[in-house]
């Protein structure tokens, strides 16, 4: 084994390595399921250790995070095309909408949190479209600000607010319809 | 009523620490004012902790760790098994030595070697427990009058983790509650402390010295286990202990928000 090599192994465990927990969070979120989402680590970390070379610091959590983020899609898209509703598909506009109409009196959704399990929480998740799902576990799960959550998923910071704002309401009305 | 939409994209960046702190100033006194907005805001809260304490628990298993830990080591050119045992040791100990090694919670790292310490020292000396018993209500008293909170005591017995007992640490100079429980050949120290970073972070992982330890929050208290036994068992122990004390813990958290709200309304 060369001098390169070794070097390009030490640097990829520096920088991927400590994100993998991270990684994989992102990626069981976005697949849904855990044998996915060990496949798309996978192929992301390959990815990774191929695009090393071109990583010139900065955040190396968020350069992670971007690289499984667009490898689930890629891989979504090819292994799992029905599972997925990718950007472009999303009416914003009607989906405003609807939302305003499932907006609820918010008074009881605290209460109601605290009757859901697990189980309907995860269901719950899975049933938002992903691009309002990434926005929610980037910030929720992984506690990153808005500034590096637009870096990851290339939007401008202004959507990721929005989406944000949206996909909290879009829980809270599920509860509040799985209820009633 | 709805929320106008700048008034929600105020409310989410409240909760998220994005506004400025002369726009926080602003939001915070209307929120006094209008009870509407602060039932919003707490609904969200219950959201976060509640996705926090379900969601982030999940951890990659052990095998994708090795896979992707030994990814770019050519193998040798007559592999034999010795050569694929090599890479394997190889890869275990990137995995374990870098992948835990580098903390993402720096802030918990004196904690971890503290509590991994105290975990070492219990297993040296000639009882691991101050106080033998494998009775819950046993042991939860025994707790009065050493530390200055109630801590969690489930009984495990059925998941499979029968208690051994208890003690006392000292982590940061403060007493902390430690549960001992068994795993098959193994013990796990529980460390609960009201020593609390980030209220609602996800499960944090830990490594020190070959011993592995998960750490996590409802909020309150700070939760601490540590075993040298294998890392699928402790996450189910953790998963166990979890869901024994979830439920207690989120129903104070969101009987407390309620009152808030009821007040803010009344």
């Amino acid at each position: 084994m060369d001098v390169d090599d070794t070097t390009e192994q030490t640097r990829f465990a520096e920088v991927f390595l400590p994100h993998l927990v991270d990684a994989f969070r992102l990626a069981h979120w976005l697949a849904g399921s855990r044998a996915d989402a060990e496949d798309i680590v996978q192929e992301a970390s390959m990815r990774a250790f191929r695009g090393i070379s071109g990583f010139a610091g900065g955040n190396p959590r968020a350069w992670v995070l971007t690289i499984v983020r667009n490898t689930s899609y890629s891989w979504l898209a090819k292994n799992r095309p029905s599972a997925i509703v990718l950007q472009g598909d999303l009416d914003d506009e009607a989906r405003q909408q609807q939302l305003d109409q499932a907006d609820p009196d918010p008074s009881p959704e605290a209460q109601l949190i605290a009757k859901m399990d697990s189980a309907a929480m995860r269901r719950a998740m899975a049933t938002l479209p992903a691009p309002f799902r990434e926005v929610l576990v980037l910030r929720e799960i992984h506690d990153l600000n808005y500034k590096t959550i637009a870096e990851i998923a290339g939007l401008p910071i202004g959507t990721v607010m929005s989406r944000l704002a949206r996909a909290r309401r879009l829980l809270l009305a599920s509860f509040v319809g799985r209820a009633a | 009523m709805n929320l106008s939409e700048h008034d929600e994209l105020m409310l989410n960046a409240y909760l998220d620490g994005e506004l400025s702190p002369i726009e926080a100033h602003r939001f915070e006194r209307r929120l006094g004012d209008e009870p509407m907005l602060g039932a919003a805001l707490e609904a969200r809260r219950a959201l976060r902790s509640a996705l926090r304490s379900d969601l982030a628990t999940d951890l990659p298993s052990p095998q994708l760790r090795n896979r992707v830990a030994g990814l770019g080591r050519k193998p040798h050119a007559n592999g034999s098994w010795r050569s694929l045992a090599a890479s394997f040791i190889l890869g275990t100990f990137l995995a374990g030595g870098i992948a835990w090694g580098i903390v993402e919670q720096r802030a918990d790292e004196g904690i971890s070697q503290q509590i991994v310490s105290a975990h070492i020292r219990s297993l040296m000396s000639s009882a691991p427990t101050d106080i033998a018993s494998s009775e819950h209500h046993t042991v939860k008293p025994w707790f009065n009058g050493k530390i200055n909170f109630a801590p969690v005591v489930a009984d495990l017995a059925a998941q499979g983790f029968p208690l051994v007992g208890a003690r006392v640490d000292v982590v940061d100079l403060a007493p902390a509650a430690t549960l001992v429980y068994r795993a098959g050949k193994h013990l796990i120290s529980l460390t609960e402390m009201p020593k609390v970073q980030d209220p609602t972070l996800p499960v944090g992982e830990h490594r020190e010295q070959g011993y592995l330890a998960l750490s996590w929050n409802d909020g309150q208290m700070a939760y601490w286990a540590i075993s040298d036994a294998a890392p699928e068992e402790l996450q189910r122990f953790v998963e166990a202990f979890r869901a024994a004390g979830k439920l207690t813990s989120l129903r104070t958290l969101l009987a407390s928000a309620g009152e808030r709200v009821a007040r803010s309304a009344g």
